[in-house]
């Protein structure tokens, strides 16, 4: 009984530290660990901790075809620091790196809030998706494994699906 | 002698260089790329409220030809196949009037003749709304090289450029697919001189 009890509190105080590390590190995902830290050192800024809890929850509950999603969110960035319209397209593809692919971008104008998605191949029968989105206090970065049925409606309602990845990111900055 | 000889050189020279200007010139004048330089439309992002572009080229796009395996998607793969790209902005505004018919031109103005031709140009005055579809075709043998859709509505304007042999007659099995707007009945009302048909 008191085993049992001790590998409670051993189990629940390991799962309490785990949420202490950021999500990218733990998963060992050394590019997006690496895009994180890129992202970090534009904004001088750390993404917000605790994204663990709310990655381990989005896994349980993606769409069909969607996998291995991960997301980290800096809150209350410096606005300054994000590139005028014109140079953020090329800003945002030197910060993600060459071996994505611009597929969609959309900006609401108003609000200066950007959200531009990247694909490329990721091994076979697997596609990943990027979406950063940006507006005037936060920066949202996902990541997610897709199959190719998944990419498909992608592909088919790519507009949509942009705006609809917008709307995600901003639930995900209110949660 | 000399100097004579030297002006005969001269203006030979000159002759021989403005010639080779010109024929450069028309060289670019007939070589237009089909993917337009969308990127010249960023002036009218600052009218916009939302603005939304699309990128399917290179891997996507084969991919996107992998995954089109049912029977209702055979047109469709025909379709996109040989294609190099699809690339699409659109730009929605709050309310009509944000955007002129010198907007319009703007985009009009890289699809010009005799690399470019207008094949579909449909008005509805009193909806405020213009689809046109221009072709690119080679100058000798008609083959078509890229196609462009201007749609222009009271509050949204978009462009699609579609890079590669498209056959006119099935573009409609990408409408509302890829971010192509649904153009109607417009994309079967005509179809080019010296577009040819394979069999």
């Amino acid at each position: 009984m008191r085993n049992r009890s001790n590998s409670l509190t051993l189990a629940i105080l390991s799962l309490a530290l785990l949420q202490m590390v950021p999500f990218p590190a733990r998963a060992g995902d050394q590019e997006f660990h690496s895009l994180v830290e890129r992202m970090s050192a534009y904004y001088q800024k750390r993404p917000m901790r605790f994204m663990g809890w709310l990655d381990f929850i989005a896994n349980r509950f993606t769409p069909h075809g969607v996998s291995h999603f991960q997301m980290v969110i800096f809150d209350d960035i410096d606005s300054s620091r994000t590139p005028p319209s014109e140079d953020f397209e090329s800003s945002l593809a030197s910060l993600v790196g060459p071996s994505y692919q611009p597929f969609v971008r959309v900006q609401e104008v108003r609000s200066g809030e950007w959200t531009c998605i990247y694909t490329r191949e990721s091994g076979k029968e697997r596609f990943e998706m990027l979406i950063v989105s940006i507006d005037a206090t936060d920066a949202v970065l996902m990541k997610m494994q897709l199959t190719p049925g998944a990419l498909r409606k992608w592909v088919d309602e790519p507009v949509k699906r942009g705006r609809d990845s917008r709307e995600e990111a901003r639930q995900a900055e209110v949660n | 002698m000399d100097v004579s000889c030297k002006k005969i050189r001269t203006s030979a020279f000159l002759t021989l260089f403005g010639a080779m200007l010109l024929g450069a010139f028309s060289l670019t004048a007939f070589g237009q790329n089909a993917k337009l330089d969308i990127n010249n439309l960023e002036a009218l992002s600052k009218k916009a409220s939302e603005v939304v572009d699309v990128n399917l080229d290179g891997p996507l796009l084969k991919l996107a030809s992998k995954f089109m395996t049912d029977e209702d998607d055979r047109e469709g793969l025909e379709v996109i196949k040989n294609l190099k790209g699809i690339y699409v902005k659109s730009f929605t505004f709050e309310k009509p009037g944000e955007y002129t018919p010198a907007d319009v031109e703007a985009i009009r103005s890289q699809l010009q003749a005799p690399a470019w031709s207008r094949i579909v140009s449909d008005r509805n005055k009193r909806e405020g709304e213009i689809a046109e579809i221009y072709l690119m075709t080679e100058r000798e043998g008609g083959n078509v090289l890229g196609m462009a859709i201007i749609d222009a509505e009271p509050t949204e304007l978009t462009l699609v450029n579609i890079v590669g042999p498209v056959d006119i007659d099935k573009l409609s099995q990408l409408e509302g697919k890829m971010g192509i707007p649904r153009l109607g009945d417009q994309t079967k009302e005509q179809k080019p001189a010296g577009h040819h048909e394979k069999p």
